[in-house]
C-alpha cells in the first residue's frame, strides 16, 4: 500500500515536473504513414524535452479516439495532413470541434503537396478559414523564394518572422532570423473576431494551382497579404486552434536548411526549429496564457479586514476599489502579466451598459503576478452592476470576469439630518415658530380664561 | 344565518343584559362561521399561500421577520426587476407585513412557536372575523332596529363578494384592508355625530392605518370630502361637520405622509385634491358662518356670492397652473380608466391587461351578493326615508361603488360592505315590522316613519296585514328561507369558486375523485434545487411573485408592474424572432426562460393565450419593431396552426410552448387543447435556446439561454453543424471582398 502511493507520489511529481504546458502534457500526433515519422525526428525531441507526452496514432486506428467517457483523452492535438481523403471517423470534424469546446488544443499543419480533403476543409469553414476552391494550390512569390532548393518553382518561401500583429499586442513568434516555408497551403480569414493570423505572405506572392496548368487569372481567391500561412482561432473558452500551411517547415531537413534568398542575399540557415517551437508553445498554452488570481473590490477606507472585502451589497455614491491580480504564464512559470505599451486593463462597472469604464492600473508586483487597481465613486443609480474585466487579445487567453454586487439607495437614516441643509432652515424656522406661536396662544388662552362659559360653547 | 329572527323573537321578553350577552355570543358565532367558511382552501387543498400578489406578500413579511423592521424599511431587493431591483421597502404598503409580524412575535413572546406561514394563511380569515364586528358597529351607527347591526355582520361574515379576497391563504393587502375600511367609516360616522375630536382622531389613526394598509385608501379620502362636501350644500353645516373633518384631515394626512410609498401624495397627486380642497371649503364656510353674526342678511348674502366666486375661481386657476406646470401630478392611468372602461386598452395595455381590472359582468352582482344585490336598493330608499348625516354617507357610498363596481371586477369588494349594510337594514325593517308588531304594541317610532313618508306609503305593505299570523308566516318564513339559501349559495360559492390556490388546480377523474396538478410548484421547486442561486429567470410578469417566493430566484420583471418598460423589453423578448431576443436575453443576464403552456391539458390560463398582450405592450414601446398586425392572419385570426403567420411562427414565446410538442403524439396529429388547434407535423426549432425542463402536464416549460458560441458561429449555424448538415461555402458573395487588414 505504501509502495503504491509511494510510486503515485513519485508519478505525480514527475508529471508536474514535465508538464511545462499550463493546461496539461498528453499530445496526440495524428501521422498516418508511421514512415513518415522520422522525418521529424528533431520537431518530436523539441516537444518531448519540454515535457509533452506524445502519442503517436494513425488515423486508421478504429480504437483512435479524442474522448474517453466524455472526457479528454489528450490535451493537444497535432494533425499532420493526411494522404487519404481525411482523417476518418474518430477524427471527424464534429469531434474535433467537440475537442476545442472541452478546451483541447489543435495544431492542424497541412501540405501543398497534396489535395487537402474535404473533410478539414469543411472544419476550416467552421472556424470560419477558408481554403482555395480546389484545396491544392500553393503560395509562389518571384521575389522572395529560397534560391538554392527552389530556383525554378519559386515554391519556398523565405520569411522573417512576424512581429507585433497590432500596436496593442503581444508578440509570441519574433526574432531574427528567416523562416523558409516550402510549398505553402495558403487559406483566408474570415472576419471571425477569434481569428488572428499570425504569418502573412508577402504582398508580392499569390496562390497557384501547380496540377491545372491553364488556371484562369480572375478566379484568384487572394492575393499578396490577404493569403494567410499561418493563422490562429482562440475559442472564446481560450482553447487554441492553429493552421499551418506547410508542415514540412517542421521537418528535420528544413531545420537545419540553408538558404539564400534572390538578388544580393547571403546564405543562412532557417530559424524554423525556434519558429516551431513557438508556434507549439503559444498552441499548447506554454505562452500566452493569463490567469486572475485574487480579485478584491472594497469601500475606499484606510482599514480593511476580512469583513470588508468584497461586500455584497453597495450604496450609491459609495467610494470604491477594484483589484485585480494577473499573472502570465511563460513555458514554464508563472511571471508578472506586463501589458503591452499600447493597451489596457480596463474595468466596467455595468448596469445594462457600463456607468463606469477605467483604466486598471499596476499597483505593485508579486513574484508572479501585477495588481492592477483603480478607485471611483459608484454612480447615483440603485441596481444590480457588476464589476467586469473584459480582456480579450489576440494571443492572450480570455480574462472574462463578472461580480454581481448590488448597488442600494439610502437607507432612510444615511440622510444629511435637516438643520445641515441650509436651504432648509427657511422651513424649520416657520415649524418652530408655528409651534411657539400655538405654545403661545395657548399660555394666553389658559390664563385668560373669561368667567362665562357661552363663547366656548359656540366654539 | 338563523340566528337573527331568534334573535328577534328573544327581544322584548328578556332582560337588557341576556340581550347583551347573547349578542355577544352571536358576534361570536358569526365571526367563527366568518373563519370557519374560509377554511374550506386549507382543507380542500392545504396551508398554502395561494396566487401570486400573496405570494410577494409573503415572501416581504418573511425578510420582515427575518431582518428587522429597519432594514424591511430600507429593504433594497436585488432578486426582482433584474437588473434594476426594486426599492421594495419604499414602493410597498407595509401594513399587511408588520401586522403579520407583530402577530407573530407576539406569538413568540407568548411562547407560541407558530411558523409565519401559518399566520399569513390565516391572517384574512382572521381578520374577516373582525370585519364582520366592524361591520356590526357600523349598522348600528345607521338603524336603530337591533336586528340589523348583527344581520349586517352575518352578511359581511359569509357573503361571497368578500370571501373572494380573504380566504386562508389569500394573503393579500385586501386581507386587512377591507377590515380598515369599514372601521375607519364607522369611526367616521360616529366623529360626525358625535363632532368630537377623540373620535376624529381615531378616525384619522385608523385611516393612517389603511393608508398602510392598502391603495384603496384613496376611497376614503375621496369619500369622506364627498360626504361632507353633499353635507354642506344640503346647508347641514355644523361644528360637529368642521370639527371631525379639520381633525381627520390634518392627522389622516400627517399620518399618510409617513408611508414612503405614499409619501409627498396627498399634496401633489389630483386624486388627494378633494381632501385638500374640502378642507379649505370648510374653513371658508366657518368663515362665512362666523361672519353671519354680525353681518345682516342682505349683505351677508352679497358677501358670500363675491367670496364663493373669488375663492373658487382662484383655486380652480391655482388648480390648472399647478396640474400643467408639474407640481401636482396629473390624474393617475388607473384613475382615468375608472372613468372611461376603453381607455386602458387604447392608453395603459399593462393595466388593461390585468383580468381584475375588466369591467363587471352582470351575473357577477348577483354571484357575489346574492339576494343583497336586491335588498340593496331597498336598503338605500331606507336611508332617503330618514336622512340623517351618517344615511347621506350610506347613498353616497353605494351610488360610488355601485359605479365603481361595474367598471372593474375589482372594486366589488369595496362595494360589498355597502350592499352588506343596505340590505341589513332593509332586512331588519320588515322583520321588525312583521315579527315585532303583533307580540306587543307597535313601536313609537314605527308610527312616526308611517306618517313622514306618506307617498311611498302604498309601495310598503300596510300595518292592517301584521296582526294577521299567516301574513307574518308567510313573510318571516319565506325571509328565512332566503336567509337559509343564502348561506347555501355562499358556502357553494365559497368551496367551489373561491378556495382554489391556483398554484395547485384541481380536476377530477372520470370516478369523480380529486387530481391535483401541481405542475407549478413542480417546476419551481426544479429551478430552486437545480439551478445556481443567482440564476435569472425571464418569464412574463405574472409569474414574478412567484417565481420570487417558491423558486427563490431573482426575475426580470413582476405583478408590481412599476417599470413598464422593462415588461415590454420581455414582452418584445418573447414576441420577436430568436436572432432579435438573443442580445437581450444576454443583456439581461437571462439564464433561463419560463413559459406557461396549456395546450397539453387545455389549461387556458398559459401564456399564448396572454401573448397578445406581450406584443401590445411591448408596441407600445417599439411600434416599428413589434406589431400586433402580424400575428393576425390577413383574415384576422389569431392563429397558432399551420395557418399561422410567420412572424407568430418566429416568435420565440411560440417556439417554446411548441418546441417539440409534437413528439407526444403519433404521426403529426399534434393537438392544442386550449385553442383546438391541429398543429403542424413539423415542430418549431430552437437554436439560442435549449430545453431545461418541462413539468408533467406540460404547464411550465423551462429553457436555458445558451452561451455565446465557442467558435463564434451563429447559433443557428451551431446547431446545424451538430446535426450533421455541413456548411454551404459563402465564396459567391456578392460586392467586393471584405479585406481583413491587421
Amino acid at each position: 500500500m505504501m509502495r503504491w502511493c509511494l510510486s503515485f507520489f513519485l508519478f505525480g511529481f514527475l508529471a508536474v515536473v514535465n508538464a511545462l504546458s499550463s493546461s496539461g502534457n498528453r499530445l496526440l500526433v495524428v501521422l498516418e504513414d508511421a514512415s513518415e515519422q522520422s522525418n521529424y525526428s528533431t520537431f518530436w525531441e523539441d516537444l518531448k524535452a519540454r515535457g509533452y507526452d506524445i502519442a503517436f496514432e494513425s488515423p486508421k486506428n478504429d480504437k483512435l479516439s479524442l474522448f474517453e467517457l466524455g472526457e479528454r483523452a489528450y490535451d493537444h492535438l497535432l494533425l499532420l495532413p493526411p494522404k487519404s481523403k481525411g482523417f476518418g471517423p474518430s477524427l471527424s470534424p464534429k469531434n474535433i470541434v467537440d475537442f476545442l469546446n472541452k478546451d483541447g488544443n489543435v495544431l492542424l499543419a497541412l501540405s501543398g503537396k497534396s489535395t487537402t480533403p474535404s473533410a478539414i476543409s469543411s472544419l476550416l469553414l467552421e472556424l470560419d478559414l477558408h481554403l482555395s476552391t480546389d484545396r491544392s494550390s500553393i503560395v509562389v512569390d518571384h521575389f522572395n523564394y529560397d534560391t538554392i532548393s527552389a530556383a525554378e518553382k519559386h515554391d519556398v518561401l523565405l520569411l522573417q518572422r512576424p512581429g507585433q500583429l497590432r500596436p496593442d499586442t503581444k508578440s509570441y513568434f519574433d526574432g531574427e532570423g528567416v523562416l523558409a516555408l516550402p510549398r505553402v497551403a495558403p487559406h483566408t480569414l474570415g472576419d471571425n473576431i477569434l481569428i488572428a493570423p499570425i504569418l502573412r505572405a508577402p504582398a508580392t506572392a499569390y496562390s497557384y494551382n501547380p496540377k491545372e496548368e491553364n488556371a484562369a487569372i480572375e478566379d484568384i481567391a487572394a492575393t499578396g497579404s490577404q493569403l494567410a500561412l499561418v493563422s490562429t482561432l482562440q475559442t472564446r473558452s481560450s482553447s487554441r486552434f492553429t493552421l499551418l500551411g506547410s508542415v514540412e517547415s517542421l521537418q528535420d531537413k528544413w531545420f537545419t536548411a540553408t538558404v539564400k534568398a534572390p538578388g544580393s542575399g547571403k546564405e543562412t540557415t532557417t530559424v524554423n526549429q525556434e519558429f516551431a517551437k513557438q508556434l507549439t508553445a503559444w498552441t499548447f498554452k506554454e505562452t500566452g496564457v493569463l490567469k486572475v488570481g485574487k480579485i478584491e473590490h472594497h469601500l475606499a477606507q484606510d482599514e480593511i479586514t476580512a469583513q470588508d472585502l468584497n461586500p455584497t451589497i453597495y450604496r450609491v455614491k459609495n467610494e470604491t476599489v477594484f483589484s485585480i491580480e494577473v499573472s502570465e504564464y511563460s513555458y514554464d512559470k508563472f511571471v508578472p502579466f506586463e501589458l503591452p505599451a499600447d493597451d489596457a486593463l480596463q474595468l466596467e462597472f455595468t448596469m445594462l451598459s457600463p456607468f463606469h469604464r477605467l483604466k486598471l492600473k499596476p499597483a505593485y508586483h508579486t513574484e508572479n503576478s501585477t495588481v492592477f487597481r483603480t478607485q471611483f465613486t459608484v454612480p447615483d443609480q440603485h441596481g444590480i452592476f457588476s464589476f467586469r474585466v473584459n480582456y480579450k487579445r489576440p494571443f492572450l487567453t480570455n480574462i472574462e470576469e463578472k461580480h454581481e454586487v448590488t448597488v442600494r439607495h439610502f437607507a432612510h437614516n444615511e440622510f444629511a439630518r435637516s438643520w445641515k441643509i441650509s436651504g432648509a432652515w427657511v422651513w424649520i424656522a416657520g415649524l418652530w415658530s408655528v409651534i411657539g406661536g400655538f405654545m403661545a396662544f395657548v399660555a394666553v388662552w389658559l390664563y385668560s380664561e373669561p368667567t362665562s362659559a357661552k363663547v366656548k360653547k359656540n366654539q | 344565518m338563523a340566528e337573527s329572527p331568534l334573535n328577534v323573537l328573544l327581544k322584548g321578553n328578556t332582560g337588557r343584559n341576556t340581550r347583551g350577552l347573547l349578542r355577544i355570543i352571536i358576534l361570536g358565532t358569526i365571526a367563527a362561521a366568518a373563519v370557519s367558511s374560509r377554511l374550506f382552501s386549507v382543507i380542500r387543498f392545504e396551508s398554502i399561500i395561494h396566487e401570486f400578489d400573496p405570494w410577494f406578500n409573503f415572501r416581504a413579511t418573511k425578510y420582515l421577520v427575518q431582518h428587522g423592521f429597519y432594514s424591511f424599511w430600507d429593504w433594497f431587493d436585488d432578486r426582482t426587476w433584474h437588473p434594476l431591483g426594486r426599492v421594495t421597502g419604499g414602493t410597498l404598503y407595509p401594513g399587511l407585513m408588520v401586522t403579520s409580524g407583530v402577530i407573530y412575535h407576539i406569538l413568540r413572546f407568548l411562547t407560541i412557536p407558530v411558523d409565519i406561514r401559518n399566520i399569513c394563511v390565516l391572517l384574512a380569515p382572521g381578520f374577516s372575523g373582525l370585519t364582520a364586528l366592524a361591520m356590526y358597529f357600523l349598522t348600528c351607527e345607521m338603524s336603530t332596529s337591533p336586528s340589523a347591526g348583527l344581520l349586517a355582520a352575518a352578511f359581511m361574515g359569509i357573503v361571497p363578494g368578500y370571501i373572494s379576497r380573504s380566504v386562508a391563504g389569500s394573503y393579500d393587502n385586501e386581507a386587512i384592508a377591507i377590515f380598515l375600511l369599514v372601521f375607519t367609516f364607522f369611526l367616521w360616522i360616529k366623529a360626525v355625530k358625535n363632532g368630537s375630536i377623540m373620535w376624529g382622531a381615531l378616525t384619522a389613526l385608523f385611516y393612517g392605518y389603511m393608508v398602510s394598509a392598502w391603495g384603496g385608501y384613496v376611497f376614503i379620502t375621496n369619500l369622506i370630502p364627498l360626504h361632507v362636501f353633499v353635507l354642506l350644500c344640503m346647508g347641514r353645516y355644523s361644528s360637529r361637520i368642521y370639527i371631525s373633518y379639520t381633525t381627520w384631515y390634518a392627522l389622516g394626512t400627517l399620518a399618510s405622509m409617513q408611508i414612503p410609498f405614499v409619501g409627498f401624495l396627498p399634496i401633489r397627486n389630483s386624486d388627494h385634491m378633494s381632501a385638500l380642497g374640502i378642507f379649505g371649503l370648510l374653513q371658508l364656510v366657518a368663515f362665512a358662518d362666523f361672519v353671519r353674526g354680525f353681518i345682516p342678511g342682505k349683505h351677508f348674502q352679497r358677501l358670500l356670492t363675491t367670496m364663493i366666486i373669488v375663492v373658487f375661481g382662484a383655486a380652480f386657476v391655482g388648480l390648472v397652473v399647478l396640474t400643467v406646470s408639474g407640481v401636482i401630478a396629473p390624474w393617475s392611468g388607473r384613475f382615468y380608466s375608472l372613468w372611461d372602461t376603453g381607455y386602458a386598452k387604447i392608453h395603459i395595455p399593462i393595466i388593461a391587461s390585468v383580468s381584475e381590472h375588466q369591467p363587471t359582468a352582470w351575473p357577477a352582482f348577483f354571484f357575489d351578493l346574492n339576494f343583497l344585490i336586491w335588498l340593496f336598493p331597498a336598503g338605500v330608499y331606507m336611508c332617503f326615508r330618514d336622512l340623517k348625516d351618517e344615511h347621506v354617507f350610506v347613498i353616497i357610498y353605494s351610488v360610488l361603488a355601485s359605479y365603481f363596481a361595474g367598471v372593474m371586477v375589482r372594486l366589488m369588494l369595496t362595494l360589498t360592505p355597502i350592499v352588506c349594510v343596505a340590505a341589513a337594514l332593509a332586512l331588519s325593517t320588515i322583520l321588525d315590522t312583521y315579527v315585532l308588531a303583533t307580540p306587543g304594541p307597535n313601536p313609537k317610532a314605527k308610527v312616526v316613519e308611517d306618517t313622514s313618508s306618506e307617498p311611498l306609503r302604498s309601495a310598503r305593505k300596510p300595518d292592517v296585514g301584521i296582526t294577521s299570523y299567516l301574513s307574518k308566516l308567510v313573510v318571516t318564513s319565506s325571509v328565512v328561507i332566503y336567509l337559509l339559501l343564502f348561506v347555501a349559495h355562499c358556502t357553494w360559492v365559497t368551496s367551489n369558486a373561491y378556495s382554489s390556490p391556483s398554484v395547485v388546480l384541481a380536476s377530477r377523474m372520470p370516478d369523480g375523485s380529486q387530481h391535483i396538478i401541481d405542475d407549478y410548484r413542480e417546476a419551481y421547486y426544479w429551478l430552486r434545487q437545480n439551478t445556481p442561486h443567482n440564476a435569472k429567470v425571464m418569464s412574463w410578469w405574472d409569474y414574478g411573485y412567484q417565481i420570487g417566493g417558491m423558486a427563490d430566484r431573482p426575475t426580470l420583471v413582476d405583478n408590481n408592474t412599476w417599470n413598464n418598460t422593462h415588461i415590454a423589453t420581455v414582452g418584445k423578448a418573447m414576441s420577436s424572432r430568436e436572432e432579435v431576443s438573443y442580445p437581450i436575453l444576454r443583456q439581461h443576464d437571462v439564464d433561463y426562460v419560463l413559459v406557461v403552456f396549456g395546450g397539453l391539458l387545455g389549461y387556458s390560463g398559459d401564456d399564448i393565450n396572454k401573448f397578445l398582450w406581450m406584443v401590445r405592450i411591448a408596441e407600445g414601446i417599439w411600434p416599428d419593431e413589434v406589431k400586433e398586425r402580424d400575428f393576425f392572419t390577413a383574415r384576422g385570426e389569431y392563429r397558432v396552426d399551420d395557418q399561422a403567420t410567420p412572424t407568430m411562427r418566429n416568435s420565440l414565446m411560440y417556439k417554446m410552448s411548441y418546441y417539440n410538442y409534437h413528439t407526444m403524439f403519433q404521426g403529426g396529429q399534434a393537438v392544442d387543447r386550449v385553442r383546438g388547434a391541429k398543429l403542424p407535423a413539423e415542430g418549431p426549432q430552437l437554436s439560442t435556446l435549449e430545453e431545461a425542463f418541462t413539468s408533467e402536464n406540460w404547464i411550465i416549460r423551462i429553457y436555458k439561454v445558451k452561451d455565446l458560441d465557442n467558435l463564434n458561429r451563429d447559433h443557428g449555424n451551431a446547431v446545424a453543424f451538430d446535426r450533421g448538415h455541413k456548411r454551404k461555402r459563402a465564396t459567391k458573395k456578392k460586392g467586393p471582398r471584405v479585406l481583413r487588414t491587421e
